[in-house]
Order: C-alpha cells, then structure tokens, then sequence
C-alpha cells in the first residue's frame, strides 16, 4: 500500500491537544523517509493562520511550526477552501503557501494515501 | 491483512480505547495479524499498571492482555512523561517508546486505523 500518510488536521489548535500531536507526529514519522500529505479541514484550518499568540494560554503558537516543515522533507500542504471561506478567511490569512483543494481535492489526497492518520 | 491500531484518548473518559480494544478482539478471531497498538496523547494513560476499578472492566488489563499475546503494543515515552508516568507504573507486557514505532507500525500494516475523538 506504499508509505503515504495523509496526516488530517481537523481541530481548533488550541482547544485540545489534536493538532499539537498531529504536528510532532509529522516531525516523528517524517524523520523516517515516509511520504506525507498535510491536510486542513474545519477547525483545522485556524493552526495555518497568521498573527496567532497563545501566550495567555502558556501555550507556542503553532502557526509558526508548520512552516519549519519543509525543512524536513514534508512540502504537501492541502487547505480544503470551503473550511476557510465558511470562516471567513482567505489563502492570504495562512502562514505558508499551500494547495487549495475543494470536496474532490481533499478526496483525492486521501484515496491517494495509504493511510490517513486524523488528528 | 496486517492491521496498525493508534489510539488517542484514555480510559474511562472516552470510547476510544474499549472501540479499540473489541475492534482488535474482532480483527484477532477472523484471522487477521495486527502489527502493532500505538497508545498515543491520553491514549498511554491505557497503560497505567496502577488502574484497579472497582466491578468494572480493567482497561489496562486488556491492553497488558493482548501485549501476553505477542502483539506489539507500545505507550508514547514522552506522552507518558507529560502525564507523570514511571518506569514502573507501566502495565505489564506494554513497552515505551517513541514515533519510530508508530513508524514501524505504519510502514508494517496493510490497514490502519485510528480511536480517537
């Protein structure tokens, strides 16, 4: 079945531990030469925007981690557009430049990975 | 077909780890081979040898259970220091350690499946 993980990001950044995880897994399985896709949807969609500051919350922000990954060897980054246009922001809102996907984009990421890990 | 198993919640709190737990029980008697249990986040708290409910089922018991088996079934080493664990609280037969085994567990399964919320 080959060694793409589609890595899913579903929830809020910060309202629980999900996308924190999702984000180490990344660095964690990445380090072992696997082939991952990245995938925003929902809530998710907030961990790639700009300006964000947790401090209140003794927490780093995370936005400014996904961005480190190519470094890494991880460069598919997939947005899905009806996740951000239903909260109100656009591709220029996010942290780095990703591929925006509709319904059939997210699909096809996913049926092209192996296996999906969600977060 | 070999199955990977992630679970990222605890016990008692969520579904998760007792939807795991039967899904392997299932997969183990239609003949299926699972590569590996990855306990993960709330997950390694799955693992805690200390669990001891009262008249209930023991969730950790049933991970250590199928660890006796032979399946590999491993607690997340830094998730289980962010949650206070030691060495000794670790439910017999689980083993710690890190991403590379949910690697290992990736690479090695034919399907993958994910318990959480």
């Amino acid at each position: 079945m080959g060694n793409t993980v589609a890595v899913l990001m579903r929830k809020a950044p910060y309202g629980s531990v999900y996308t924190a995880e999702g984000f180490r897994s990344i660095m964690g399985i990445g380090v072992f030469e696997m082939d991952i896709n990245v995938l925003f949807v929902d809530d998710g969609v907030y961990a790639l925007t700009k300006g964000q500051n947790p401090a209140g919350l003794d927490m780093k922000p995370l936005g400014e981690a996904f961005p480190m990954l190519p470094d890494f060897g991880v460069t598919k980054f997939y947005v899905h557009d009806q996740s951000l246009s239903e909260r109100g922001l656009t591709p220029d809102d996010l942290v780095m430049d990703v591929e925006i996907v509709d319904d059939a984009g997210a699909a096809r990421v996913l049926e092209s990975s192996g296996i999906v890990l969600p977060f | 077909m070999k199955i990977g198993i992630l679970v990222l919640e605890g016990p008692y709190q969520h579904q998760a780890a007792d939807t795991a737990y039967h899904f392997v029980q299932a997969a183990l008697a239609r003949g299926h081979e699972i590569s590996g249990i990855f306990l993960y986040t709330d997950g390694v708290n799955n693992a805690n040898g200390y669990i001891k409910p009262p008249g209930e089922r023991n969730i950790a018991e049933r991970f250590s259970e199928l660890a006796a088996q032979g399946i590999d079934v491993v607690a997340c080493t830094a998730c289980a220091r962010f949650r206070g664990f030691r060495r000794d609280m670790v439910a017999e037969n689980v083993r710690l350690a890190g991403l590379g085994a949910l690697a290992d567990y990736l690479r090695g399964a034919d399907s993958f499946v994910t318990f959480g919320d």
